[in-house]
């Protein structure tokens, strides 16, 4: 019993979560925000199947992304004039996740036939060809405005129309639970194991008798049938896809949220793409230099925490696992660390947010306001200041890390010295 | 000393700061700006933004809208990107912002008609009215065109017609050679063309029709030269813009290319600074545009406004270059007040139709479409000039001399738009 | 026939280009196994510097000086950023370079602004110097082809007849084995990397001014340059050389003889869709594919033979 309620809990808990969530942000931009997050949480797990489970380092995964998401908005649209059999938008998603299936399983073929960097190359290439395509062909893909629909194609259950972004938030919160729900038993099948074996070490595979390039295939096409699920998802809340959905830059961008949200872990992928699209969403209308951030951050990640955010969570399971308490002495230790790491963090903030307005300072804006303080680019003070504040955050990192570091050595010794419960 | 001030500073500041951002805007009638501001292209939104928030307070100076009232400008960034601006369209219905304008991407465009069509349809209370000020897209204002969109820029039909009518003018004009980019607006372009030539400068021969994988992917444009350069054509014609345009025209210079080019976007600042003089004037590099700096009609216009113009450059340190933005602001301001009323339907009601005068002719916002009609200048790039291009404080040394003007009436096309009204 | 030949010599003019920047991608991966995403940065960082140096001082100067600084960048990345990542794996350093290029781009725009500079050809070479079927070819692109040439016959001097070569060579074979004799192999793969930036350097000071010198332009050449690699074996300066010098021709022979799907319908004897969803399909010609022809190449290549033209390792 108790072992079924810590198993169920979490996803009961996320169920619940889901459905509270439209109570506490009303707005329509917190809406579309939540919606959009969501289905990109189904994006990046989609992606990580690849990347985290499968070893395979794809930059071109956006296509199927987006190609379902074509073919959502045409087949509305076909709806709308009659052509095609009526399918209800509740289950457009799963029409989307069969587009993204095919081409996956078409290029999948192709592409999984090798792992690593020659597999990264292919899909670098496909990415670059589609995009092309969808330039290039004008009446399917109708260039760079992209098509648009209206998802509002007829009643559905229980009066639902999908009108109010309310419904389709509620569509995008349950396709996101489902997926999450049916991608985590995946990991867990003989297919998840042997996918993760294939990552680690696909001679040894091959030698128990798999074909590591059928495991690799299998997981791309599911991978792809996920991430059409989501390219649906899209084109029913934003009622539009353009060229952008398969570009390069969206693939890049979900492995951004992937690999900083961390790829070793299942939630992992879920914490990035939450992250990464709140932060992006949110500080482009405050900063310019969002875009720096975003890389600095990334590099970061893999330079000294390659296991991503998730990873330092993980890190301290089985701490917590043996018991709770052994987590109070890190507390100290780690918010010296904390405190130090965003002390420097702010001071190179102000510094990067002071070049910038000198370069680029458009002559409307008389004022920059750092951290809600009026700072003058133009004199010494903020300079010092803000190198002031970098600097000092930047020598209390490098004394306050070796306690943090000892914190966790300690306390990890202590939980492996007591037994679990 | 100093920093103790600041410290200070701050403390006293951070509530005030706090206040103000809850109070701001209590009374003023609220435009919103859907631009890229972050990411590649940011510097084409923000240029928009600057000009957009200096005309608006020019407006707000003489007095303002609606008996006092402020227009303000609220930047809302879409980073290029279709998603963003359906995101912030919907905080712009949060915000209960009741007028927006974009014109950076015309895939954005139409997403914003398409949007304000369907929230103004499920929510007439709450309609949202749409100023664009750049998207080209000809069927914005034809089969697509809506009550709520309304086109301070000439769209692509009109521009190539200007273009044509100019050709068929210039005698040295034999064969001409067509290079486009491969996707919706550069087959417009091509198609408008195809026809107008025709139809307007019959005598001129089309010796070569290109389209090109558009976005910066074409690296070397050599061979495209060679091509030209075989089919013996004297004047080029290419809706190309970005590097696709720069590159096209510094491949021509270099290969002492003889040939003019006509094109539409070749005065944006970015274009300018990447080509640059020497290119540029090689290749006889024409554009059509609403005016520019160093038309003769430009010493012509109203006093005050010669003023705030010398008030912008010496403030901004750039060039006038897209009057259409100042266009917008100042329709937007003279339906509010012929309105007499914030609400979208009626100000849409009150732009209909309204003229303004414009340097060589009246505007006129077109009832039927939405579309504004006004005289079009080509003008070649050339040195010594009164006022050179300067953009951000750095003077090109190049600018625009007129060739010649195309009056309203070889540029007014029909519409095929059936205008449903609310 | 006249024509034909005419599109090959653009085709390598164009070619060598490619070969120039591509040849320090191929030094790195084949020294250190790292597929440098950030490659193309480099090459656009070189290309800023150049403008920056000949603002200050001349062409000549930027030449030499600008590779020099963007080499020591590089250098500098990889003492402090990529050394620490090498432990986690190539994919792990191909993900820190894609992010570098990332923040590179970002700090061109904050540094030069976000439109081209205006990075000129210099004027003594501007005039044409000779004219072939109507066409000037300027003092210039022959001298971007004497500076492929000369960059491609010194690293291959320098790999074949000198000590440096013969360590670099040994170290990609076997670097353990080349350790245990006492080089010190970090110390190495930071140069090399370095010297590898330095040659896109070199490509961005020659090519800036021809391509076109704005913070875009790093985007737009970096998959080309991939292209290249990977089609001529990834590791082989030979192959790079000749994929680069293939892409250039067919692109230009795509272009010259503009045939469409269209025309080979109509062939076939079939009638051509002009209304129906695929009809771009039928109106597609090679010249407006062109650009996109090496991506298919890249694929189709890796399919059937993923090691690349003379790659002697997979990818």
């Amino acid at each position: 019993m108790n072992m079924l309620v810590g198993r169920l809990g979490p996803w009961i808990g996320g169920a619940i979560v889901l459905i509270a969530l439209p109570y506490v942000f009303s707005s329509g931009f917190a809406l579309t925000l939540m919606s959009q997050i969501g289905l990109l949480i189904v994006f990046a797990l989609a992606y990580n199947m690849l990347l985290g489970q499968g070893g395979m380092l794809s930059f071109g995964h956006a296509v199927y992304f987006g190609l379902a998401g074509y073919f959502t908005i045409h087949y509305l649209n076909f709806i709308y004039e009659e052509e095609v059999p009526y399918i209800p938008v509740t289950l457009i998603p799963l029409l989307g996740g069969l587009v993204g299936l095919f081409f996956g399983i078409l290029i999948g073929y192709v592409s999984t036939r090798r792992a690593g960097t020659t597999f990264a190359m292919i899909s670098l290439g496909f990415g670059e060809m589609v995009t092309a395509l969808t330039l290039v062909l004008v009446a399917i893909f109708n260039g760079e405005d992209g098509i648009q629909t209206d998802r509002v194609i007829g009643e559905e259950l229980f009066g639902v129309t999908y009108g109010p972004n309310i419904e389709v938030y509620y569509l995008i919160a349950g396709w996101c639970l489902l997926c999450t729900l049916a991608m985590f038993l995946l990991t867990r099948t003989p297919f998840g194991r042997i996918s993760n074996a294939v990552r680690d070490n696909a001679e040894r595979v091959e030698f128990i008798g798999y074909s590591s390039q059928r495991i690799r295939w299998l997981a791309f096409s599911l991978s792809s049938f996920f991430a059409g699920i989501a390219g649906a998802l899209h084109a029913v809340n934003i009622e539009h896809v353009g060229f952008e959905q398969v570009s390069v830059l969206q693939s890049g961008l979900v492995l951004f949220m992937v690999y900083i949200g961390g790829t070793g872990s299942f939630v992992g992928p879920i914490i990035g793409a939450t992250l990464l699209y709140f932060l992006q969403s949110t500080l482009t209308g405050v900063t310019e230099a969002w875009v720096l951030y975003l890389g600095v951050m990334f590099v970061a990640v893999i330079m000294f925490f390659p296991g991503g955010l998730a990873g330092l969570i993980t890190m301290h399971q089985p701490i917590w696992r043996v018991h709770s308490r052994l987590l109070a002495p890190l507390l100290i230790p780690y918010a010296r660390f904390f405190a130090a790491l965003v002390a420097s963090v702010l001071g190179c903030i102000g510094l990067i947010e002071m070049l910038y307005f000198r370069s680029s300072r458009l002559s409307t804006e008389t004022e920059l306001i750092i951290f809600g303080i009026e700072s003058d680019p133009f004199s010494a003070v903020p300079w010092v200041v803000f190198t002031g504040i970098a600097v000092a955050g930047g020598f209390a990192v490098r004394k306050t890390l070796p306690s943090a570091v000892s914190a966790w050595n300690t306390a990890i010794a202590d939980a492996r010295a007591l037994p679990r419960g | 000393m100093a920093l103790i001030k600041w410290v200070r500073t701050f403390a006293v500041m951070l509530p005030v700061v706090l206040v103000a951002f809850s109070a701001r805007g209590a009374d003023t009638v609220k435009l919103g700006l859907i631009e890229p501001f972050s990411g590649p292209i940011a510097a084409v939104g923000r240029d928009t933004l600057e000009i957009f928030e200096f005309f608006a307070n020019e407006v707000n100076q003489r007095g303002g809208v609606l008996g006092g009232r402020h227009i303000e400008i609220v930047p809302l960034d879409n980073a290029m990107n279709a998603e963003k601006t359906t995101q912030q369209l919907r905080k712009v219905i949060d915000d209960d912002i009741r007028f927006v304008s974009q014109g950076v991407g015309s895939n954005h465009a139409l997403n914003i008609i398409k949007f304000l069509q369907r929230h103004n349809r499920r929510n007439p209370d709450q309609a949202i009215l749409y100023l664009n000020h750049s998207a080209v897209t000809t069927s914005f204002t034809n089969e697509l065109c809506s009550f709520w969109h309304f086109r301070f820029d000439a769209n692509v039909d009109m521009k190539v017609a200007a273009l044509v009518t100019q050709l068929g003018r210039d005698p040295s004009v034999q064969k001409l050679y067509m290079l486009n980019q491969n996707y919706a607006y550069g087959q417009a372009f091509q198609v408008a063309a195809q026809q107008m030539l025709a139809e307007r400068a019959p005598g001129i021969e089309l010796v070569g029709d290109e389209l090109i994988v558009p976005f910066g992917k074409v690296l070397d444009f050599t061979p495209y030269i060679a091509k030209i350069k075989a089919a013996g054509a004297d004047t080029v014609l290419t809706g190309n813009w970005g590097p696709d345009l720069v590159r096209f025209v510094k491949a021509a210079s270099e290969a002492n290319l003889d040939a003019s080019f006509y094109t539409i976007y070749a005065g944006i600042p970015s274009s300018v600074a990447g080509i640059g003089a020497k290119d540029g004037i090689a290749t006889r590099l024409k554009q059509v545009t609403e005016m520019h700096e160093n038309d003769p009609l430009y010493d012509q216009q109203p006093a005050e406004l010669l003023d705030t113009y010398d008030r912008w450059r010496q403030q901004t340190g750039k060039s006038i270059y897209s009057e259409r933005m100042r266009w917008t602001i100042e329709f937007f301001a003279a339906a509010l007040n012929k309105a007499g009323s914030d609400d979208p339907a009626l100000v849409a009601a009150a732009m209909e139709g309204m003229t303004m005068e414009g340097p060589a002719g009246p505007l006129v916002m077109r009832g039927a479409d939405h579309q504004i009609i006004f005289p079009m200048v080509i003008s070649t790039m050339a040195e010594d000039l009164e006022r050179p291009y300067i953009y951000e404080g750095d003077n090109y040394e190049v600018a625009f001399a007129t060739d010649g003007w195309i009056m309203s009436d070889a540029i007014e096309l029909p519409t095929t738009c059936e205008m449903k009204r609310p | 026939m006249e024509s034909f030949i005419f599109a090959m010599f653009n085709g390598v003019l164009y070619g060598m280009l490619l070969f120039l920047l591509a040849s320090g991608l191929t030094l790195i991966f084949s020294m250190m196994g790292v597929l440098n995403f950030a490659h193309a940065s480099f090459f656009m960082l070189g290309a800023y510097f150049a403008y920056q140096i000949s603002e200050g001082l001349n062409f000549w100067a930027a030449l030499i000086v600008a590779p020099v600084i963007v080499g020591l960048v590089g250098a500098g990345i990889e003492r402090w950023g990529l050394r620490p990542v090498h432990r986690y794996g190539h994919v792990a350093e191909l993900l820190f370079t894609f992010g570098v290029a990332y923040v590179i781009e970002e700090l061109v725009q904050m540094i030069w602004g976000r439109v081209p500079v205006p990075y000129e050809i210099p004027d003594v070479m501007a005039g044409a110097l000779f004219t072939w079927q109507g066409f000037d070819y300027s003092i210039y692109r022959v001298f971007m082809l004497v500076v492929s040439v000369a960059i491609f016959v010194a690293l291959f001097a320098l790999l074949t007849y000198t000590r440096i070569g013969l360590i670099i060579r040994a170290a990609v074979s076997d670097p353990i084995h080349v350790a245990t004799l006492g080089h010190d192999i970090p110390r190495i793969f930071m140069w090399t990397f370095g010297f590898g930036c330095a040659l896109a350097g070199v490509a961005g000071v020659v090519g800036g001014n021809v391509l076109g010198t704005e913070p875009a332009m790093a985007i737009q050449l970096g998959p080309i340059v991939f292209v290249v690699i990977v089609i001529g074996g990834l590791g082989s300066l030979g192959g790079a050389l000749v994929a680069a010098l293939l892409i250039g021709i067919v692109t230009r022979l795509a272009i010259f003889y503009d045939y469409g799907v269209g025309s080979l319908i109509l062939a076939l004897g079939l009638e051509i869709d002009t209304a129906g969803m695929l009809r771009d399909f039928t109106r597609i010609t090679t010249a407006q594919v062109a650009p996109v022809l090496p991506y298919l190449m890249l694929v189709l290549m890796l399919i059937f033979k993923p090691r690349g033209l003379f790659g002697t390792r997979d990818v």
